[in-house]
């Protein structure tokens, strides 16, 4: 039954290659459509976290029984006019950590609200960091000069190692459709992008690298077999790589405690998993279409 | 047991052992290491005075430790306050440490009480008679002996001085802890305005020289340039990070530019810096309370003056000469005095505006007392403004000022509690997503065998990380930490594509084991140099904020290509081997 089913995939994934392809361009043009979406109500990609932006971000450690609702009503009370945000850390269904974000306010401010509302807060236990908006905007600026950077970069290097143009770019197209997708996912998801996130993604985008070269390099430079053994060969060891990292990735996320550590993981995770599509459909199918156009046209120079 | 003499005899696993053996001396661990090291000496504290100095080197594991006090053993901070907070004024404090024995003298802790009455006092002063007006500042150098009506001060111990000394808890490796695990104040400096390098380099020894003055214990003052990627415009920054102080000391210390002026009509005569001030008293024989305008009760509360002594430089005492010089004089009183006054400005605000008495004119004096004030609701409050006023005018005479002002772009603070949480979690996910790895890993090949070279690895590159770390003084903090992570995924991947290439079946096509690990190496070295080139914008990139995830992680993908995955391949190939 196993054997069978692989036998069914393998002969979709040989012979329908072309219309696997379409699943992951619908996939990129809705990843797009989700960032577009967002850029046209909200006036950016995805939403900036305090290290982007500008504003304070303060980390509170909890030892006490306390209601999240009623400390972000409160809080909205006691600061009418600032956009306050809220998240936590839990721990075994405990809360552990709470973590507010405002645009506009003074750490201190915050803190003697929270006094005032019952909670012990004691010098030792909070954090925060404060950036001036001006900085997280110059931040957020070279954010993404660093991105077009790492592709160029990247680009470069890919070019270096295969002395072919046209798969090179397919390299680069795969890590930034993975950018693509997994922006879409995190703007769903709420998260606020911080300065931990975008280490995250320039990760990605290496590891994305990671496979591809992989791919290309059977596929390009080896000789024995066919094309399509070669991909299955390099597909096996790609999902070991993804899966393992993957698995790896997702536990971190689980059990840290920090709040910047788990943003880059679950950035990782999720972009672990689009690069298994893009890279073993997308990728993939064009570097085979690529091959066999230029195959079919030598052999027609030939004749 | 052939197999295994062959692994260890094989070239790249030598090079392996060497280089982990290297890493242990680096990192030099000692769990049970225990007891108290000294992290800073405050000047002219008993420490300081009975010759304890700053530690020189700055391995943690080399840092001065105190073995006893008084013969009694310390192994620990408690021990240690315990055995130094009970001393009692002029008694000896013997601390034996690693280095050296020494003998510490306990100086009291003098506060100035000022009463209301006033008693007449004789005093030799560099003072002319006709100067006994309040707000009277300029001194010649005669040396005169007059009689004054003063407020009776006295001088009272109040307890005890600190002995001076900054101690931690004795490390347990030379592995040095950034702010995120240890809690502290960072802070990220932007000039307002372009400058230039020398500038730049003036405000960061500025810096370094008001937090020694302050005696503030682990700080580091880092240079942060961004390039010029892309078009980006390079700008400065400075980040500056004081383990265990809070936000409002590092305000206080550098939000204020430090401009101080002296100022007689809009001339100037001198400003602060050592161009123009030789030196500055600090001590209580010649700064303090003035006692010539002691603390009353004013409108809001009380007001108390402070003077203290400082030393112009001969260029700068002529300019005053100069300036004076072509003053008119003017009667107030039956005292004389020139026709403007001594303006003196910090930042732009006036602290204290002086008469310059008539025998000053045109007269080169390097000798001068500065004065200003301060005011409080009670009459201690005051007394302790009025001090800090002080020694705020101080330091900046003796520092200057920076060269432009700063503003404070970022500022970041850490409780040493969420620290502390931090490590202990870093290192169980440390060892958790590592055995989720092993683990998927056996299944995926199943074969138990394969995880040993695995974790030997990965156990190696993060030795390798640490151990490098170490040496370069890298201090680990929580963009370090997300690299070592990060490397070491890359690491499992690498691992892989060798492993792949060297389990393809022998019957595909003859390839010798020496092909096989060139082909997995080509695909390794690819993919390093493409993660190497992404972490380059990391470099420079966010006021440096990033920087030591891409230190990290540029680390463990070095010492990956070069060193362990090599002799990873090695073993594996023995292993496939048997």
């Amino acid at each position: 039954m196993v054997i069978f089913l692989k036998a069914v995939l393998l002969n979709i994934y040989d012979k329908k290659y072309k219309q696997l392809m379409i699943f992951s361009i619908l996939l990129l043009l809705l990843s797009l459509g989700v960032l577009s979406y967002n850029y046209f109500t909200k006036g950016e990609l995805v939403e900036r976290g305090v290290s982007l932006k500008g504003g304070v971000e303060l980390t509170i450690s909890i030892d006490q029984d306390l209601s999240i609702d009623s400390v972000k009503q409160h809080l909205n009370n006691d600061f009418k006019d600032s956009d306050i945000s809220l998240r936590t850390i839990t721990e075994q269904g405990k809360i552990r950590e709470i973590i507010i974000e405002a645009a506009d306010l003074e750490e201190k401010q915050l803190i003697d609200s929270l006094k005032n509302h019952g909670l012990k807060i004691e010098r030792n236990q909070y954090s925060f960091q404060k950036t001036s908006s001006a900085t997280g905007e110059r931040f957020f600026k070279q954010t993404i000069i660093a991105l077009i950077f790492a592709f160029l970069a990247i680009g470069i290097v890919v070019f270096i190692t295969f002395r072919d143009l046209v798969p090179s770019l397919f390299v680069v197209l795969t890590a930034f459709s993975d950018m693509v997708s997994t922006l879409a996912v995190i703007s769903l998801l709420d998260v606020k992008l911080s300065l931990g996130g975008v280490a995250a993604f320039l990760m990605m985008i290496g590891y994305s690298v990671d496979t591809d070269i992989l791919l290309t390099t059977r596929v390009l430079k080896r000789k024995e077999g066919t094309i399509f053994e070669r991909t299955v060969n390099s597909l096996k060891t790609g999902l070991t790589m993804s899966l393992t990292s993957f698995f790896g990735v997702l536990a971190a996320y689980f059990l840290t405690t920090s709040d910047a550590i788990k943003q880059i993981m679950l950035i990782l995770s999720i972009g672990f998993l689009f690069d298994i599509i893009y890279t073993w459909i997308q990728n993939t199918g064009i570097l085979r279409w690529y091959l066999e156009i230029k195959e079919k046209r030598r052999t027609q120079q030939t004749k | 047991m052939r197999n295994i003499k062959e692994i260890f005899t094989n070239i790249r696993v030598i090079i392996l052992i060497i280089f982990l053996v290297l890493m242990v001396f680096a990192i030099y661990p000692n769990p049970f290491n225990k007891g108290v090291v000294i992290k800073s000496v405050i000047p002219n504290s008993a420490a300081s005075l009975a010759g304890i100095e700053n530690s020189k080197v700055t391995a943690p594991m080399s840092l001065e430790k105190i073995l006893m006090i008084n013969n009694i053993p310390v192994t620990s901070i408690e021990d240690y306050y315990k055995l130094t907070s009970n001393a009692l004024v002029n008694q000896s404090i013997f601390i034996k440490t690693n280095k050296k024995n020494y003998q510490l003298l306990v100086k009291p802790k003098i506060k100035e009480i000022v009463l209301n009455e006033t008693e007449q006092k004789i005093v030799e002063e560099f003072i002319l008679v006709n100067e006994t007006i309040n707000n009277t500042v300029v001194q010649s150098n005669k040396s005169i002996n007059k009689t004054i009506d003063v407020p009776k001060i006295v001088k009272e111990i109040i307890g005890v001085e600190e002995v001076g000394l900054r101690v931690d808890n004795a490390p347990l490796t030379n592995l040095r802890k950034g702010l995120d695990l240890q809690g502290g104040t960072r802070v990220l400096l932007k000039p307002v305005q372009e400058i230039n390098d020398s500038s730049y380099s003036d405000i960061v020894d500025n810096i370094k020289e008001r937090l020694n003055v302050y005696g503030l214990a682990d700080i580091t003052v880092k240079e942060v340039s961004t390039s010029t990627l892309l078009g980006e415009k390079a700008e400065k920054l400075i980040m500056l990070e004081i383990a265990g102080a809070t936000e409002e000391e590092v305000k206080d210390l550098i939000g204020k530019q430090g401009k101080f002026e002296a100022n007689i009509g809009n001339q100037t005569v001198f400003i602060g810096g050592r161009n123009d001030i030789t030196s500055v008293c600090t001590t209580a024989t010649c700064s303090g309370i003035d006692p010539d305008r002691p603390c009353s009760r004013g409108e809001e509360g009380f007001v108390c003056g402070f003077r203290f002594a400082i030393t112009l430089s001969p260029s700068a005492a002529q300019r005053q000469a100069d300036i004076t010089d072509k003053l008119d004089l003017v009667t107030s009183g039956s005292q004389k005095y020139l026709s403007q006054e001594l303006t003196l400005y910090l930042d732009d605000t006036e602290v204290d505006s002086l008469k310059i008495s008539s025998d000053l004119k045109g007269k080169a004096v390097t000798d001068i007392a500065v004065s200003g004030s301060g005011t409080g609701n009670s009459q201690k409050d005051a007394i302790d403004q009025t001090l800090k006023n002080m020694k705020k005018l101080q330091t900046v005479m003796k520092t200057g000022s920076f060269p432009v002002k700063l503003e404070i772009a970022k500022i970041d603070n850490i409780s040493p509690t969420l620290g502390k949480e931090f490590i202990n979690n870093s290192l169980f996910i440390g060892l958790i997503a590592a055995l989720v790895v092993v683990l998927t890993l056996v299944i995926f090949y199943r074969n138990i065998k394969i995880a040993i070279p695995i974790m030997i690895n990965t156990l190696s590159e993060t030795l390798i990380i640490l151990g490098i770390a170490s040496i370069i003084g890298w201090n680990l903090d929580l963009a370090s930490i997300a690299g070592i992570i990060a490397s070491i995924g890359t690491g499992v991947d690498d691992l892989i594509v060798i492993t792949d290439e060297m389990l393809k079946k022998q019957t595909e096509v003859f390839i010798n084991w020496k092909e096989r690990i060139k082909r997995a190496f080509f695909i390794v070295l690819s993919a390093f140099f493409a993660t190497a080139v992404a972490m380059i914008p990391l470099w420079s990139f966010g006021g440096g904020m990033l920087k030591g995830f891409a230190v990290t992680t540029l680390l463990g993908i070095t010492a990956g290509v070069l060193i362990t995955r090599p002799a990873f391949a090695h073993i594996m190939q023995k292993i496939i081997e048997e």
